[in-house]
């Protein structure tokens, strides 16, 4: 079953529309909630006055903070109230410190009464002052918006390899730059919905689409002062995640008023409050300074990133410590002095995002290389494959990677898959014909990257499953508990495959039960590109286990295995030495555009994308989202602007914020998988689907400079920004 | 106000507000869930329906302009147990992933096969431009809406 592109387990619901998400399902008796949120970026509530949303007919309950048993959430860190507002004796919960707090939650008969209601509630703020700017936040006279944050700063990540001084004093050529990346809306089609009841046995159970149904669970029970025996989750289909439903957003409210109320209660956002009201890809500032001798060779690296982490942690300060990594790419360079930082500000909450911090710190590293390339005046393939990270190469932490480092063969591949012949010892890049047009200029880019598979730097990692394996002469039917999220990404499918191919039997006979904290054990977030390698290899020692109770004449044989990879360890506080992760993903794209320099309209006319996968399990699968990863990489480069001023969102519709539609992605998208084995992964797999968004970015920079000797240094490259500095460069209709 | 709208063959009659949506008509009204709400403001197409045959977004319409009107969705797109093309292409082609924007695009590009049943790949991108999908990248939703027009004869 491993290798073949097997059909999706979840098709036939999808396409005749039976399948359910959160927002379809109804029980009898189920009431409305509807949150009410903060109108505020920074202020203290001092009173709440719910007697006119009480009074309204229909109005079943109004929450606030005080009807919260332990008032805290997060992800990492428990630094966000769950209803802000007095009344709760958790401190500091009576600040608002975004727009996106909730401070009362209403419980009506229907969603309109609801709806009515949260307005009447009439909240008194006492404002504070606010600081929206991630660098002006780290101040000493700036607005605190956690105690125990000096400076708003949630961490503080350094590298300290080699010798900076004589890093520099070898070094022929020296590029700098400032980057700067924007805001990500993950935009996935499902708005957030949920329904909180008690179920059958007397938990109090929510259906939500997520990506963790244990930690769900955990950060319910957590904040209803509840034993996690009595809180259950449930996911349904989910309408795409990407990160964004990584973390909480209608499920502890949800559980709250089906537990006090012991009633089914409802919700679904709209399109405007899922916008609003969940966290970001983080926008980052990054300073970076590279040296290489004239032979192409980098020989010292320095970055200071900032990334804005808005007003509560999500999972920032992991996001931060994979750019930290990332940020001076893959590439093994002696001399490396890195500080990042995350920040809080009065800001929408950043989290995480395909990529995790990935994409930012490729962003400067690649386009860094990319601008070595021209000083140096040489081929951006050359000099990579001069400095690309190999089996035994260092890390910048001081560590070697794990074994089965690819970079090297993926750059190759890539560049000849795409524009670059070898010849004469070296890498020559062949440019297509330029238009008649000459508004319409064309440009190649390149750049390459890798990215973690699974949670790194100590993070307790691990994941469980359950083979049953019931008949007698022979196996009749093999049940899999695997809790494992599919957002559409299609694990479950690939759960079916490899259990399959782990027992021996064909796929028809095998009956997955998953995303249900009452019927499995954690599966660990479908997140980090993880699922298929951390899953696979629970899978495969489960079946292991089953086998041999089986042949020991059990009936039915069952077992259990948790998969444990091999530990990883946090960054040195002063040197940031560590062993980050215990398995990596290595990609490389190509990317032609054509810049129309009037209108300032960037088409990606092809995509070439060659990612290591290790062993493809299902390769229609892959390509899938080798695609999806590169559309959604180009609306982040390009098109997606989300705007904030003084930490409100502008633009919180599919009308305002723009993501690719069908006539905006590439015409040509190339997938080239490779297959060279990690020797972790289950059948040699990697994990594959975050990869191909971190080299895009850059890869069309590269492009576009290509195209018309101009350097974006700032993502989006939104027409109205293009034309701009085209003009200042004296390019364009001046 | 007293409507008669007829839905996958079936005539429902109902008394409504007149400010109610199509789309939650056929939501909360009738129950049929396969017909999604993904922006609220008729951008990403997820609520893509049939009226008397053409397509259309269900939340740009009231309840009450289908008053007497004949309405396909997703769940009668199928005869029977047998999936109409289109959905047999989605499946075998991997057009989806997430799933929640696919009854729109079923419903967006059967309705356009009858106006150009030997669409070129081009004229399927311009037909599908007001349907989102955030998942696929769409180039699968592409070939398996070519698949669905050279098995429908096309």
């Amino acid at each position: 079953m491993i290798g073949q592109s097997m059909t999706r387990i979840d098709a036939l619901g999808k396409v005749t529309g039976e399948t359910p998400y959160p927002g379809d399902i109804n029980l009898e008796g189920q009431l409305w909630l509807k949150m009410r949120f903060s109108d505020r970026a920074h202020a203290r509530i001092t009173a709440i006055d719910t007697s006119q949303a009480e009074a309204l007919p229909g109005v079943v309950a109004v929450f606030t903070a005080k009807d919260v048993p332990v008032n805290e959430y997060g992800l990492v860190i428990k630094d966000q109230p769950v209803i802000c507002g007095p009344g709760s004796d958790m401190p500091g919960s009576d600040i608002v410190r975004t727009y996106m707090d909730c401070v009362a939650v209403v419980v009506a008969e229907t969603d309109a009464i609801a709806a009515k209601a949260v307005k009447l509630i009439d909240v008194t703020y006492e404002d504070l002052p606010a600081v929206f700017d991630m660098e002006a936040a780290m101040e000493d006279d700036a607005p605190q918006l956690h105690a125990d944050s000096p400076n708003n700063i949630i961490c503080h990540y350094r590298i300290r390899k080699g010798d900076m001084e004589a890093g520099w004093s070898q070094a022929d050529v020296v590029v700098e730059g400032v980057y700067e990346t924007g805001y990500q809306e993950h935009a996935y089609l499902q708005p957030e919905a949920g329904l909180g009841y008690i179920d059958e046995e007397g938990r109090v159970t929510v259906i939500v689409g997520g990506q963790w149904v244990h930690e769900d669970q955990e950060q319910i029970y957590h904040a209803l002062g509840l034993p996690p025996e009595q809180v259950r989750v449930i996911y349904p289909a989910i309408g795409g995640a990407f990160g964004g439903r990584e973390d909480m957003s209608v499920q502890i409210v949800l559980a709250l008023a089906a537990w006090k109320l012991q009633r089914p209660v409802k919700t679904i956002w709209s399109r405007e409050e899922s916008i609003l009201h969940h966290h970001k890809r983080h926008p980052m500032r990054i300073y970076s300074k590279w040296g290489a001798t004239k032979d192409g060779k980098i020989v010292a690296a320095e970055a200071k990133v900032i990334g804005d982490a808005g007003a509560y942690n999500y999972t920032s300060n992991k996001v931060l410590g994979n750019t930290n990594l990332m940020v001076t790419g893959p590439y093994e360079i002696d001399n490396v002095h890195v500080d990042t930082y995350g920040v809080y500000t009065n800001n929408i909450p950043c989290g995480a995002f395909r990529g995790f911090g990935g994409p930012q710190g490729a962003f400067a590293a690649e386009a860094q290389m990319n601008k070595l390339a021209e000083a140096l005046g040489m081929d951006p393939v050359e000099v990579r494959m001069k400095n690309v990270l190999r089996e035994g190469s260092l890390l910048t932490v001081g560590t070697p990677l794990p074994k089965g480092v690819t970079i090297p063969q993926v750059v190759e591949a890539c560049a000849e898959e795409s524009y670059w012949r070898r010849g004469d010892g070296a890498w020559h890049l062949n440019r297509p014909p330029q238009p008649d047009n000459p508004a319409l200029r064309r440009g190649i880019g390149f750049a390459c990257g890798f990215k973690n598979v699974g949670f790194s730097f100590g993070f307790p990692e691990q994941n469980w499953a359950t083979i049953e394996l019931h008949g007698g002469a022979e196996i009749e039917e093999v049940i899999v508990r695997q809790a494992g999220a599919d957002v559409g990404q299609g694990a479950h499918t690939v759960f079916v495959q490899m259990t399959a191919e782990a027992v021996g039997v064909p796929v028809e006979k095998v009956r997955l039960l998953t995303h249900d904290t009452a019927k499995t054990q954690t599966s660990g977030s479908s997140s980090a590109s993880r699922m298929t390698f951390m899953s696979g290899n629970a899978i495969r020692g489960a079946a292991q286990q089953a086998l041999q109770l089986w042949q020991d004449e059990e009936r039915p044989a069952i077992a259990t295995y948790q998969y444990k990879p091999p530990k990883t360890t946090p960054y040195h506080p002063e040197t940031g030495e560590s062993e980050p992760n215990f398995a990596y993903g290595y990609v490389a794209e190509a990317v032609e555009v054509e810049v129309d320099i009037e209108t300032g309209h960037i088409h990606v006319i092809k995509v070439v994308c060659a990612n290591d996968v290790g062993v493809a399990i299902n390769p229609q699968q892959i390509t899938g989202q080798i695609e999806g990863a590169i559309v959604q990489a180009q609306g982040y480069a390009i098109m997606e602007h989300l705007i904030s001023n003084e930490g409100k969102i502008q633009n919180p519709f599919l009308s305002t914020y723009l993501i690719p539609t069908v006539l905006d992605v590439p015409t040509e998208v190339k997938s080239v998988v490779l297959e060279l084995a990690d020797p972790r992964g289950p059948w040699g797999a990697r994990g594959m689907a975050e990869m191909p968004f971190i080299p895009l970015a850059p890869a069309i920079t590269a492009a576009v400079h290509d195209a018309t000797g101009v350097w974006f240094d700032e993502i989006p490259m939104t027409p109205d920004r293009v034309v701009t500095k085209l003009r200042e460069h004296g390019i364009g209709i001046l | 106000m007293n409507v008669s709208i007829t839905i996958n063959g079936t005539v429902y009659e109902r008394d409504i507000e007149p400010r109610m949506l199509l789309v939650h008509f056929i939501r909360e009204e009738l129950g049929l869930t396969g017909t999604n709400i993904g922006c609220d403001t008729s951008q990403c197409g997820a609520c893509t329906i049939h009226m008397d045959g053409r397509s259309l977004k269900s939340c740009t319409c009231l309840a009450v302009q289908a008053d007497g009107r004949e309405i396909t969705t997703i769940e009668g797109l199928a005869d029977g147990d047998n999936l109409h093309p289109m959905q047999e292409a989605f499946w075998d082609n991997h057009g989806l992933q997430c799933g929640y924007c696919t009854p729109g695009m079923i419903m967006a590009s059967t309705a356009f096969l009858k106006d150009n049943p030997h669409p070129t790949e081009e004229e399927i991108r311009h037909a599908l431009e007001g349907n989102f999908c955030r998942c696929t990248g769409y180039q699968n939703i592409v070939k398996s809406i070519k698949a669905a027009s050279e098995k429908m004869g096309g």
